[in-house]
């Protein structure tokens, strides 16, 4: 059985991988993503949680033939650098990637799908996944 | 507070050792620096190592050297920042000695990264980075690495090819050292045929997994080679939460540090140990301390700038990508090469009237960036 | 039953990969294709969760997201024996006051899902609640229903009519009996099937039934209605039975679907509902009925009330179905799990 991901944690952080909910400073207004204990622009704790917006476009993009050992299964595997449209950057997987429209600067937009489970038995993840918008 | 230098130095080729475990290797290293330095007596030893748990199902990597070259009662701990493991054990014997309060310190890289299979292996570099943010979207070490390159090559509109004249640099100079686990040279045709493992990053521009321990000892009596400085910094964890990804700010804050504490200037520079995991980060390192221009290092590296004979050589001794990358060791085989270049012990790529040369060594994609300025002592 | 119950938001998701039958003719009989040109495949990244996710969203999004207190999830195709993906989708769409839960009847599940939130809302137990019909069909390989077997979700937000509905539920029936037309015993992979006993004993016998009873119980007869939505296993079964009870190819056609999807099971009959609301004016009646081996079929009578809010932003399924990728076996198998590791 592959172990990948740790259950406990996956769950921890469901609300961050299926809804994007990253977080807002409440005393200058920057946005991050994933969320942050203190904000990055001004050092302020004020922090409250904000979810990201679903589009943006593609800054990077790459194809992986030899991913880590939990989504060995899942190859090749498609990742992305997306600029979201409030600034915000995520590196993502990109779903149904057609590598004849990938390109810098493609619009995309968030969906859910499996990113990888532990074996037939274990634990199925689901988080975000971009894909291209024609 | 002491000055540091380096009494003696040493370390196995790196490669693959089917009949060796993680503590053979190290103490292996340990042992030739050892016997190299006379009789001594070291008061600490510091263990540079990334990924131990994972790879070999072994922590507490000081008492098990400790206890290998029965030194019992000694002090020894681990130390870990990823691939800038050793660069970071280099550091902590560093300030030890500054500190005055050790006279003499063992400090040992080690990684053993070969009895795991590709994907395990490629799971215990992710580690270098956010495990519920990177690592659980399915990213792996060499895709970021791999979106940074295809970023840069975008941003500066420079093609693949030109990244490539790092690779062949490294291997060039690895046909005449000793250590160096690809002692052949190759072409750029070579690295463009070979095997995408990341688009845009080939199998031969990819720094190999390895099996390898290097060790020096640092003492506060004067030997061959000084440290002036050492310097950490760190950037971003998440490169997509910088706000350049393409400024590798880690090492041009410790650079600047180090230049600013050392007293020397870019131009006293006779040689540099460079962190060259994938072209990208050669390059990015290089324009981040100023050493070429934004988008033009690769230009400047295929213009035979930083060949072994000109006015800046890089990776003496082959570099992560052709002396090897074990992954916690290298930034102690980077400062054993520059004690050669300085104790003038290079034989074959002896950098001629080598007087100043730098360690560059990072974890993650410049996420600890870790530089050491080291003279030779006349 | 009386329900009047308001459709306030529906979706349809096929994954966007087909798979040509005559690639498993090939693949398997030498030749030779299924009764439908092809199926639709969902990527080894989906299951019937992610795609009860995007029905579910579009629906909600339609419905301007209501405070919903009820989710069932009918499918035979679930990821986890035990564990609803109604609890996962729930937790995910940020419902945890909620009853989210899975229902299984076979094909027709999803329906059997709107009659229960129907029940519900109609009883005042809950305001709003999402009912959805989702399946990756496991096609038993070299068997017939390989050619069919394939992958998609429908959902619908039900509500208490308040006239800003897109259509109304206003009656229906549920016929059940014990039919051994097709099963599947835990820890099987795929159902067993008695091939020409799941048609007229099965399919014609229990549609025939639950139709004609709706129709003497609303007094209705079948000129009566615009569109006539049945349970597509193949492209030829729901002309047949609809041209027995009464109903023209003009009022079938528009929610035919069979031919470029396949039988997507629990999700069918959904999906084929929000391709014909798509194209749906005021006024027009729907007939739908559905069926779930084993056996029973469910009927209900559609009233559409108002066009749904123009958003540019809509695409609808007719033109989301005409952008899909034809695969081949070996990736299908690969994406459907089919190959021993």
């Amino acid at each position: 059985m592959i172990s990948g991901l740790i259950p406990i944690a996956y769950w921890r952080n469901r609300k961050i991988y299926t809804r994007m909910i990253g977080s807002r400073c409440r005393d200058c207004g920057a946005e991050f993503f994933p969320p942050v204990r203190v904000c990055k622009k001004c050092g302020s704790r004020n922090i409250e949680e904000k979810e990201m917006p679903r589009t943006g476009a593609l800054i990077a993009y790459t194809k992986l033939t030899e991913p880590a050992q939990e989504f060995k299964e899942y190859s090749p595997i498609y990742l992305g650098l997306i600029r979201l449209d409030n600034g915000v950057n995520v590196i993502s997987m990109i779903a149904d990637a057609d590598e004849d429209s990938l390109r810098i600067g493609a619009r995309v937009k968030a969906t859910l799908r499996k990113w990888t489970e532990d074996g037939n038995g274990g634990l199925i993840y689901y988080g975000y996944k971009f894909k291209v918008i024609q | 507070m002491s000055r540091v230098f380096i009494r003696s130095a040493g370390a196995i080729p790196v490669g693959e050792y089917w009949t060796k475990s993680i503590g053979d290797l190290m103490a292996d290293a340990a042992t030739i620096a050892l016997d190299a330095a006379g009789p001594i007596k070291i008061d600490k030893i510091i263990v540079g190592n990334m990924m131990s748990g994972y790879a070999n199902h072994q922590e507490h990597l000081g008492a098990l050297l400790a206890s290998s070259l029965g030194m019992r009662g000694i002090e020894a701990i681990k130390v870990e920042a990823a691939c800038g493991s050793g660069g970071a054990a280099v550091h902590e014997g560093y300030i030890s000695i500054k500190s005055g309060e050790y006279e003499n310190v063992l400090v040992v890289g080690v990684e053993k990264m070969k009895d795991m299979d590709t994907p395990r292996t490629t799971k215990a570099l992710a580690m270098a980075e956010s495990a519920d943010f990177t690592q659980a979207v399915g990213a792996s070490f060499i895709s970021l690495n791999a979106l940074l390159m295809r970023l840069y090559m975008n941003t500066y509109n420079v093609e693949e090819e030109l990244m490539d004249y790092f690779p062949v640099i490294a291997h060039r100079n690895a046909v005449t050292s000793p250590h160096a686990q690809f002692r052949r040279a190759i072409t750029v045709e070579d690295v463009k045929k070979s095997q995408v493992i990341a688009d845009p990053i080939r199998l031969l521009s990819s720094a190999p997994s390895s099996d390898g321990a290097a060790a020096v000892i640092l003492s506060a009596k004067e030997g061959p080679v000084e440290i002036l400085a050492s310097e950490v910094a760190t950037n971003e964890l998440i490169i997509a939460q910088r706000e350049d990804p393409l400024k590798f700010l880690a090492t041009e804050v410790a650079f600047k540090r180090a230049m600013q504490k050392s007293g020397i200037s870019a131009s006293d520079i006779d040689f540099m140990e460079l962190h060259d995991a994938f072209p990208v980060v050669a390059a990015l390192a290089l324009e981040a301390m100023g050493i070429s221009k934004s988008g033009k290092a690769p230009q400047d590296a295929a213009n035979g700038r930083f060949d072994l004979g000109s006015e800046l050589p890089i990776l003496t001794f082959g570099g992560l990508k052709a002396r090897g990358h074990p992954v916690g060791a290298t930034g102690v085989y980077q400062i054993y090469e520059a004690y050669l270049q300085l104790a003038e012990k290079a034989g074959q790529n002896q950098v001629k009237g080598a007087k100043v040369g730098i360690t560059h060594n990072v974890g993650g994609v410049d996420t600890t960036s870790i530089i050491h300025v080291l003279r030779r002592v006349d | 039953m009386n329900l009047n119950v308001g459709i306030f938001g529906y979706g349809a998701y096929v994954p966007m990969y087909r798979i040509r039958t005559e690639e498993i003719g090939r693949v398997w009989h030498g030749g030779g294709a299924g009764p439908n040109r092809m199926k639709a495949v969902a990527s080894l990244d989906e299951d019937i969760l992610t795609m009860s996710y995007e029905a579910a969203v579009q629906a909600l999004d339609m419905a301007g997201y209501p405070k919903i207190q009820a989710i069932l999830v009918g499918s035979e195709s679930s990821p986890y024996a035990v564990k609803p993906a109604g609890s996962i989708l729930s937790d995910i769409l940020g419902y945890n006051t909620i009853l989210g839960v899975d229902l299984e009847f076979a094909c027709k599940a999803g329906t059997e899902a709107i009659q229960l939130i129907s029940g519900m809302v109609s009883a005042g137990t809950i305001d709003y609640g999402l009912a959805i019909g989702a399946d990756t069909a496991q096609g038993r390989p070299a068997d017939e229903l390989e050619f069919t077997a394939g992958s998609g979700a429908g959902a619908v937000v039900l509500g208490r009519p308040n006239g800003k509905e897109i259509a109304r539920i206003m009656n229906s029936v549920s016929y059940v009996t014990d039919t051994p037309d097709f099963w599947r015993r835990p820890g099987d992979k795929y159902p067993v099937h008695l091939g020409r006993f799941t048609g007229e004993p099965a399919y014609f016998a229990h549609i025939t039934s639950s139709v004609k009873m709706l129709l003497s119980e609303t007094g209705m007869k079948p000129s009566d209605f615009k569109y006539a939505i049945f349970h597509q296993p193949n492209p030829r079964f729901p002309v047949e039975v609809g041209r027995r009870l009464g109903f023209t190819d003009e009022q079938l056609r528009p929610g035919l679907l069979n031919d470029e999807i396949g039988n997507t099971y629990a999700a069918n009959t959904l999906i084929a509902l929000a391709k014909v609301l798509d194209i749906a004016e005021t006024g027009d009646k729907i007939m739908l009925a559905s069926f779930g081996s084993g056996a029973g079929s469910d009927a209900f009578v559609i009233e559409v009330n108002s066009r749904k809010d123009d958003d540019d932003s809509y695409v609808p399924l007719s033109e989301r179905l005409k952008n899909y990728k034809v695969i081949d076996y070996a990736t299908y198998a690969r994406w459907r799990g089919k190959i021993l590791k």
